[in-house]
């Protein structure tokens, strides 16, 4: 209570401090020419996601969050689930058995949540979703997270919304960059870019290594489920490769190469190894002034083996291979419309030792448009429609979305829209076969047919004087949810259980989220989002309550940042961050016992908390930052490590420094 | 592709003079190994599971549920949840040793960890261990986890068996986390069988070539 009095404190302060100055050399807030507030939350930043075609974040039709490269350095990230869970209200990474982490965004998880890196699908999953160490912060120009149903423009997975990160690509002459940063249990973080930017040919080389010891926390006795005692570390290298080539004014090609490769050791004599592999090509031909094409190829091969350091032995166990084709045309018509077609082509292949055949695959074919319609300066309407065909269950899938952006006055937007999702079933959740530890054999079916959800949204953003504000609202209605169902036994034989992936009864979850953000030209910037989400929990198709896969969503959470920039002189400049989020506590049912269900179930009580950071970056010369920053600032420690809490041991200092070599000359 | 990154695990384990390849990783079956024997040096024989109406002899053999606080403070914290009584645990004419998992029964016999690492570096014979304190074996009821059904609810049903304390040490199981940690320990062992010949025994690895745990590759040498 006493935290929470201070940070109010210091937020009437800073505010009462911001004001005072701006008395004296701002104009009324009235005044303020609407350029000026555009460029102060980067509303005239081009997003992409929301409509497939490029546009200015005030007049992109679907509501785009935009976290660009400047919140991800005063967040300090390495990764995205660094970045989102601080950023973003209403997400939360949790964990699954070995430490597997899940991804809660509003009440989707890990497989509703299309994740995209310059537009590409990643291959590979573990518990339903992606590795997010894969997704590392060094080289991101800018993520744009579009909530609701897109699966009318990216198909399968992006029922509950897309998160598509952008990577930087070079605009001095030529940049070099090198950092690191340490931190508690031996945690190292070393990067390093370099780009070369010339009239035709660009390059953009970063180079990311992680490393952080397996370490120990206490739980208190008599923990009501299952808590984690040993926090499992790792080691990544992340490598990746950008070019592109401008031919002429009308044809642009994108080359890119990568390689990542992780190692956990969760047992000393076999550590598990997880690498990647992709590389891409993009052509952009801009056919006329009015109409452009793009073709891209992408490949993306995730593996996972295990080290067997007693044979010297890397036996590989997991290989999911994704070979994509896309076209996309855009014809623009003077009046501001937009036509949109494109297809896709993707094969998946999967190899995975706990199929019944130890590998599947199948070819995925779409074809999709949308017509976007700038009706006048205040209405503008988006309709798009795609077919989605499913080689392996020889299925198909129709998806609609139609949305509206309503502006009654300059900076004030109105959008809402409809639009249908659906998630076909994996390979895995149609052919695996697992014995989990003797507890139950998950199955695979092979009959089970793709979930769908019928997104509504609404949401209204207003920036006036040094402030911006933001609402939005959302009800998904989810049919056919694919999950694990009720373990059961076969008939004649009560010992073995069996776990079934099936499809679930009507499932719904609606919430909704508000954000209010100040930046003053006395350098402090506050932003404060609060997200609701209410989960109405699944059950199979005769009633019968399931087994919850992973824990519900907290119904209120809240993310924070205060921030203060000074810069001295021309050699000093600082910046404090103080970055905070709270999550309120959730229950979950959950059987008492997994053998006999017939016990019923339990509901348990997963606590509230909250946890902050504080850093200060100062900027010495042109090249150098010195990070200082203390993670887990008020030395939180969970009284029991359960599977939603944060992995910490107590408070964290963070040391960091980054060079701009090209800087230096 | 990259497929040479990777390797291929061979179907069969090349075994060695002197060397026993046994799969142990089944929870019911323990395996009695005779080191005299020319053939079948390795017989697998199940624990007995089918619940008595009364307990058999001294009332002793049989499982023993046990609760482990699995997702807590680990296995050291366990309660007693209930016992079945079985028929005795089934064993071959002639034996040394028996497996199951990461334990380890002797006939009758005891031993001694070395701080040797390598069969190759051990004394000319096993008269130097002569002043050694050898470690017979007792009885436990809480490590030969045999029934893994109610695993989840961290109940386990355990054979009530006389075990060595000392050689199972070749393999320790650690929980929590969970899944377990496996750790082996790569001394070798000097046995003092119940004939008076001695034998030295070392586990070189407990994986099989694709990862299968308690799959046990064992350096022998008999009679030392």
């Amino acid at each position: 209570m006493r935290f929470w009095l201070y940070i109010l404190f210091l937020g009437v302060t800073l505010v009462g401090y911001a004001k005072q100055d701006q008395e004296g050399t701002l104009p009324d807030a009235g005044e303020e020419p609407v350029e000026g507030l555009d460029s102060m939350y980067y509303l005239n930043d081009v997003v992409v996601t929301g409509t497939r075609t490029p546009k200015l974040l005030k007049d992109a039709p679907i509501q785009t969050r935009l976290i660009t490269s400047a919140d991800i350095e005063k967040v300090d990230a390495t990764n995205a689930e660094d970045l989102l869970q601080q950023e973003m209200p209403g997400v939360e990474f949790s964990y699954a058995m070995n430490q597997l982490k899940h991804m809660n965004l509003c009440g989707f998880g890990g497989q509703g949540i299309l994740f995209l890196v310059d537009g590409e699908r990643l291959a590979g999953e573990t518990m339903d979703d992606v590795d997010f160490t894969r997704l590392n912060m060094a080289n991101v120009e800018r993520i744009e997270i579009v909530k609701g149903a897109a699966s009318a423009l990216y198909g399968s997975n992006a029922g509950g919304g897309v998160i598509n990160i952008i990577t930087k690509e070079g605009t001095e002459p030529w940049t070099l960059n090198l950092n690191g940063r340490l931190a508690r249990h031996n945690e190292r973080r070393f990067g390093g870019s370099y780009g070369v930017n010339g009239t035709q040919l660009k390059n953009m080389l970063n180079v990311n290594h992680t490393s952080i010891d397996n370490y120990n926390v206490h739980n208190a006795p008599n923990p009501a489920t299952q808590v984690v005692a040993t926090v499992y570390g790792d080691r990544t290298w992340n490598i990746k490769d950008r070019l592109s080539y401008t031919l002429n004014d009308h044809l642009k090609l994108i080359g890119r190469l990568g390689y990542f490769y992780r190692e956990q050791t969760r047992t000393a004599d076999a550590p598990e190894r997880f690498r990647d592999f992709s590389a891409g090509l993009r052509g952009l031909w801009d056919i006329t002034q009015k109409d452009n094409l793009e073709l891209s190829y992408s490949f993306d091969q995730y593996d996972k083996s295990d080290y067997h350091k007693i044979t010297h032995m890397d036996v590989r166990d997991y290989r999911n291979v994704q070979n994509i084709f896309k076209g996309l045309y855009n014809h623009y018509w003077q009046t501001g419309n937009i036509l949109t077609l494109g297809a896709d082509f993707m094969h998946d292949y999967l190899m995975n030792k706990n199929l019944g055949s130890r590998t599947e695959s199948q070819n995925t074919f779409d074809a999709f448009a949308q017509y976007d319609w700038l009706i006048n300066t205040q209405w503008e309407v988006v309709g798009a429609v795609r077919y989605d065909y499913f080689s392996d269950s020889k299925d198909s899938q129709f998806t609609p979305k139609l949305s509206a952006r309503y502006q009654p006055i300059s900076n004030l937007n109105l959008r809402f829209g409809y639009g249908m999702g659906f998630r076909a079933p994996a390979l895995k959740e149609k052919y695996y076969n697992f014995d989990a530890a003797g507890i139950w054999i998950i199955r695979g079916n092979p009959d089970l047919k793709s979930e769908l959800s019928h997104n509504f949204n609404a949401s209204a953003d207003y920036t006036t004087g040094h402030y911006n504000f933001t609402l939005s609202a959302y009800y998904n209605d989810v049919q056919n949810k694919l999950a694990t169902g009720v373990p059961h036994y076969l008939p004649g034989d009560d010992k073995q259980l069996y776990l079934d992936y099936t499809n679930l009864a009507g499932y719904s979850v609606y919430g909704g989220d508000a954000t209010v953000q100040a930046r003053w030209d006395n350098g402090l910037s506050v932003r404060f989002s609060y997200a609701y989400t209410n989960e109405r929990l699944p059950k199979d198709k005769e009633g019968n309550t399931i087994n919850n896969q992973y824990i519900p969503a907290r119904k209120h959470s809240l993310t924070a940042r205060i921030d203060w920039d000074k810069q001295f002189s021309s050699n000093y400049g600082l910046r404090l961050s103080l970055n905070g989020r709270y999550l309120s506590d959730v229950k979950n049912v959950e059987f008492i016992d997994y053998y006999d269900i017939s016990k019923g179930t339990s509901t348990i009580h997963y606590p509230a908390y909250t946890y902050w950071k504080f850093s200060a970056v100062q900027r010495i010369g042109k090249a150098f930052k010195v990070t200082t920053a203390l993670d887990n600032l008020l030395n939180y420690k969970p009284k029991y490590h359960y599977f939603n809490s944060p992995l910490t041991d107590g408070i964290n200092l963070m040391v960091g420094l980054s060079v701009d070599i090209d800087k230096l000359f | 592709m990259f497929d040479d990154i990777y390797d291929e695990p061979q179907e069969q384990v090349d075994i060695k003079e002197g060397q026993l390849y046994i799969d142990a990783s089944s929870w019911t079956d323990w395996h009695y190994i005779n080191l005299t024997a020319t053939e079948n040096k390795v017989v697998k024989m199940s624990i007995p599971t089918e619940a008595l109406p009364s307990p058999n002899g001294e009332g002793a053999e049989g499982l023993y549920t046990y609760w482990y606080d699995v997702f807590g403070e680990g296995l050291s914290k366990h309660e007693f949840r209930g016992f079945t009584p079985t028929i005795s645990q089934p064993e071959p004419d002639e034996w040394h040793i028996a497996v199951h998992r990461n334990n380890v029964r002797t006939n009758g016999g005891a031993a001694y960890e070395t701080p040797y690492t390598s069969m190759n570096d051990l004394p000319e014979s096993s008269e130097a261990f002569a002043n050694a304190t050898f470690t017979e074996d007792v009885w436990n009821e809480l490590d030969v986890w045999t029934i893994q059904a109610q695993m989840l609810q961290g109940l386990i049903g355990n054979q009530g068996i006389k075990v060595n304390p000392v050689l199972s040490l070749w393999l320790t199981v650690s929980l929590p986390p969970v899944p377990p940690v496996f750790t082996l320990n790569n001394h070798v062992f000097i046995i003092k069988f119940n004939d008076g010949t001695y034998g030295a025994i070392q586990l070189e690895n407990y994986q099989s070539p694709t990862g299968v745990k308690c799959c046990l590759t064992i350096n022998y040498k008999y009679p030392y």
